[in-house]
Parts: structure tokens; C-alpha cells; sequence
């Protein structure tokens, strides 16, 4: 089973607009899955460009799944979710 | 060539302000650059310095004569009613882009020349003797530099350093500061003027118990090979110049830095280069910063450009390593700063939901231009796209 990998938009929009505690979630899934998770800052998705006009930074993408409006509890969600369909 | 300056400065230990002084201005062909040790220490000294070095360099800037310019701060320094001696020492410096020197001394340690290979020359001087004050006199000094000769100007704080030590009964001196100084370039003979200068103040200050005695500068002039760093920040206007843009920033010769997620984006795309993000754990405030192959430093765009700026406004020492401060060293270490600036918006910038205000990038960079150049003697060219 390969990990499942986690992707933080460290661009400015998303980073001002919550990505900066978003960058915890590499030692909370470090700790809560490890080695089943690999997490990494992405210089910009790109996505805010496109969606501004609703404005849902900050973006985080789950094996290619992008969450809009991420936050930890709703990573977490998708990455258990995606464990658990895995498993 | 370029003229690489560079001075550091530390105040005596028991004091809130600055007692020396120093001062540099670049203008077209040439750079003039004052040094001043005002009598005492604390403020009395700072305005004492102060008032000398601005002084100065207007009017070596306004005769282009240094002797002359000299001469009259000399004859007409006011003499301290307590110790009966000048208001202040001060080392003056007109420095051509072709290397052509003219120095003045009065009252400072002799300043150094040292070529490449560490050999010191001891060049000869004309001294011109005070016409109102007997016991005051200057040196001046004509010389020609070659690439990658140096000159190092200091204030007493650095050549008495140690002074009644343990070690260094009679101080650091200048022989002593010169084999420190030779044995630095031993191991990095590259070392910019910023980094030898920091060099000499820390050691100065270690060799007194970590504490500086007196008020310590030391301005180190390097005559190198002109340094290039460009920044890329922001995509084209029009899409269609994409591939240009990215030629530009590949073909460029010197060091380069984006500033950017959709410009790296954009360069990795163009140029089929992967960009490797750093670990994002305790970047502190900024976004982490990333790597792509030939490209020194990758970081957000305007959080960073904007504190990178702010820093660089405050010239405070910056303990904390981040994008910002990674990014203000790449612009300190260079001599000549091309921004390549994108004119395109990016629109999710503009929306009235985003917690915090964000500069317009376009004047985030012009103010970065003013202050590189103002206060740092950096040349700097912008170009928009």
C-alpha cells in the first residue's frame, strides 16, 4: 500500500487565510499515522486563482482530492476516510 | 569590477547609542564613504560622529576634491573644553570605479591594504598640517586599486580591543588585526564585505571577554568581480510571455532567486524542473521556502518580499532564520539586483475577505529598490513584464 499523500498550499492567499496552522498537520499525521502519510508543502496549487471570487483558501489536496477551506479536523476526516478504504 | 562596501558597527557596552559614525553614498563612477569616531562614547559621541561624517561626505560630495574637503572639517573642528582635543577622528574615502583611491586620515587607525593573496602594502602619504590647530594634521593617501584588493578602516574600538588583557597587553593593534584578518581570507578568500566587517567586530568583542569596551566599527572595501542576483516575482501580464520570462531568468548570469508561488510554478513548468518544497515544520510567520535545481533561493511572494523589507528598512541584526531573512543575506551578498517584476494580478490578493492588508508587489519592490540603494549602495534595476 503506498502512502498517502498530503499536499499544503504554502501560497501567500492560502497561507494568510489558515494555511499557516495547517503546517502542523505534518507532525499531527507523523504522529496519528506513521509512515502511512507523507506531507508536503506545494508552492501554490494554483487553485485561488481560479476560485477567487468565492474565496475558499486555503487549499489543501488528499491524493489529488482537493479540500477547499481546509482545516486540520477536515484533513483529518478525508485522510481517515481514505485510510479506512484502504484498509 | 564593483566596489563592495560594507561596515559593522557595535556600541560600547554600557551605552544606548552608536559613538561612531559611518556614512556611504555611490554616485555615477565613483563612491565616497566616511568613517567617524566621536570623543567619548553615548550620545554626546553619536551627534559628535554624526555630525562630522554627514558633513563630510556632503562636501567631498559637492567640491569632488577630498582634500579640500577635508581641510576645512579639519580647520574647523571644535576642540572639547574638558580634554582640550578634537571633537572627533574621522577616515574619509573617494573610491573611482576604476580603482583610483583617494584617502584621508585624521585621528583613526591607519586603515589596511591588503591584495588578494594577503600581502599588505604600506602605501606612502602626504600630511597636511591644521591651520588653525597646531596639534592636528591629516593623511592623505593616493593609490590605485587591482581587482580583488581590499581596504579595511576601523575606529580604535577595534585595534585597542583586548587592551590590559590577559593575552593582549597593548590590545589587538593593527598588526594583530591584520593577522586576523589573513588568516579569515586564508580560509575564505571570497568573503564579501559584509561578512569580513561582522568578522571583525565579533572578534574584537570576543577578545574582550565578549563585551565591547568601546565603540567598535570596522568598513571593509572590496574591489571584486561585480556580483549579480536577480529576482523573479509575479507572472507576465500576458500568458503568452511565459517562455520569455523563464528564458530571461535562465540565461541570466549570476545568482537568482523567485519570489513567488505561481512564478515558480511557472519557471518549473517552462523550464521542466521539479521544485522540492522544504519541510513546512517551524518556518515561523513566512511559508517555507523550496529548491529547484539552478535557482538559489524559491519563497512565497509578497509576505516575504514585504518583511524581507522591513528588515532591510530596520538593519537590525535578525536572530530567527526564515524565508525573509534568507532572502534579505542572498541581497546583501549581491552588488547588482535585477527584480523581474510580472505584471499580472492576482486577483484572490484583492478580496476584501483576506485577514490582512497585502502591498501592491509593484511597490513593495520600488521601495526595496530605494532602500538597497540609499542605505546599502546596492545597484538596482527593475523590469517589468
Amino acid at each position: 500500500m503506498g502512502k498517502i499523500e498530503v499536499e499544503i498550499c504554502m501560497g501567500t492567499t492560502c497561507f494568510i487565510m489558515g494555511g499557516e496552522g495547517l503546517q502542523e498537520l505534518a507532525s499531527i499525521l507523523q504522529r496519528k499515522y506513521p509512515n502511512k502519510v507523507d506531507t508536503k508543502g506545494i508552492v501554490c496549487h494554483g487553485l485561488c486563482n481560479t476560485d477567487c471570487q468565492y474565496s475558499k483558501a486555503p487549499y489543501v489536496k488528499v491524493d489529488g482530492e482537493v479540500i477547499s477551506e481546509a482545516t486540520i479536523d477536515k484533513v483529518l476526516t478525508v485522510v481517515n476516510k481514505k485510510l479506512g478504504e484502504e484498509a | 569590477m564593483f566596489i563592495d562596501i560594507n561596515c559593522t558597527q557595535e556600541k560600547k557596552y554600557n551605552q544606548n547609542a552608536f559613538g561612531d559614525y559611518f556614512i556611504s553614498k555611490r554616485r555615477p563612477g565613483r563612491l565616497i564613504a566616511v568613517l567617524s569616531d566621536g570623543l567619548g562614547s553615548g550620545i554626546k559621541a553619536n551627534i559628535l560622529s554624526t555630525m562630522t561624517a554627514t558633513m563630510l561626505l556632503r562636501f567631498i560630495e559637492a567640491q569632488r576634491n577630498i582634500k579640500a574637503a577635508c581641510e576645512t572639517i579639519l580647520n574647523s573642528l571644535p576642540v572639547c573644553q574638558v580634554r582640550q582635543i578634537s571633537y572627533s577622528t574621522f577616515s574619509a574615502l573617494d573610491c573611482k570605479d576604476d580603482g583610483d583611491v583617494r584617502i584621508v586620515e585624521e585621528g583613526n587607525p591607519q586603515f589596511i591594504w591588503m591584495k588578494k593573496n594577503g600581502e599588505v602594502i604600506e602605501p606612502e602619504c602626504k600630511i597636511i598640517n591644521s591651520k588653525t590647530f597646531s596639534n592636528r594634521h591629516m593623511k592623505i593617501y593616493h593609490i590605485k586599486l587591482e581587482l580583488g584588493d581590499r581596504l579595511i578602516f576601523c575606529s580604535d574600538g577595534v585595534t585597542q580591543a583586548g587592551l590590559g588583557g590577559n593575552n593582549l597587553k597593548l590590545g589587538l593593534r593593527r598588526k594583530g588585526l591584520i593577522d586576523v584578518i589573513k588568516n579569515k581570507l586564508k580560509h575564505q578568500p571570497d568573503i564579501s564585505s559584509r561578512e569580513l566587517s561582522k568578522y571583525i567586530v565579533e572578534y574584537a568583542k570576543y577578545i574582550d571577554n565578549k563585551q565591547a569596551k568601546d565603540d567598535i566599527s570596522a568598513c571593509v572595501v572590496h574591489f571584486a568581480k561585480l556580483r549579480k542576483l536577480c529576482i523573479f516575482t509575479g507572472p507576465p501580464y500576458h500568458a503568452e510571455k511565459d517562455s520569455e520570462y523563464a528564458k530571461i531568468f535562465d540565461e541570466f548570469e549570476g545568482k537568482k532567486a523567485i519570489c513567488g508561488g505561481t512564478t515558480a510554478n511557472l519557471i518549473s513548468r517552462e523550464l521542466n524542473r521539479e521544485i522540492i518544497t522544504e519541510s513546512p515544520f517551524n518556518t515561523g510567520k513566512l511559508p517555507a521556502c523550496s529548491s529547484m535545481e539552478g535557482v538559489n533561493l524559491i519563497t512565497e511572494g509578497i509576505l516575504t518580499l514585504s518583511l524581507a523589507y522591513e528588515y532591510l528598512k530596520d538593519e537590525e541584526s535578525i536572530d530567527e532564520i526564515n524565508a525573509a531573512t534568507r532572502l534579505m543575506n542572498l541581497l546583501l551578498d549581491n552588488d547588482y539586483i535585477l527584480f523581474m517584476v510580472g505584471a499580472q494580478l492576482n486577483q484572490a490578493h484583492y478580496d476584501p475577505n483576506l485577514p490582512i492588508e497585502i502591498e501592491i508587489r509593484k511597490n513593495v519592490i520600488k521601495k526595496m529598490k530605494k532602500v538597497l540603494e540609499e542605505k546599502y549602495t546596492k545597484r538596482v534595476e527593475i523590469q517589468y513584464m
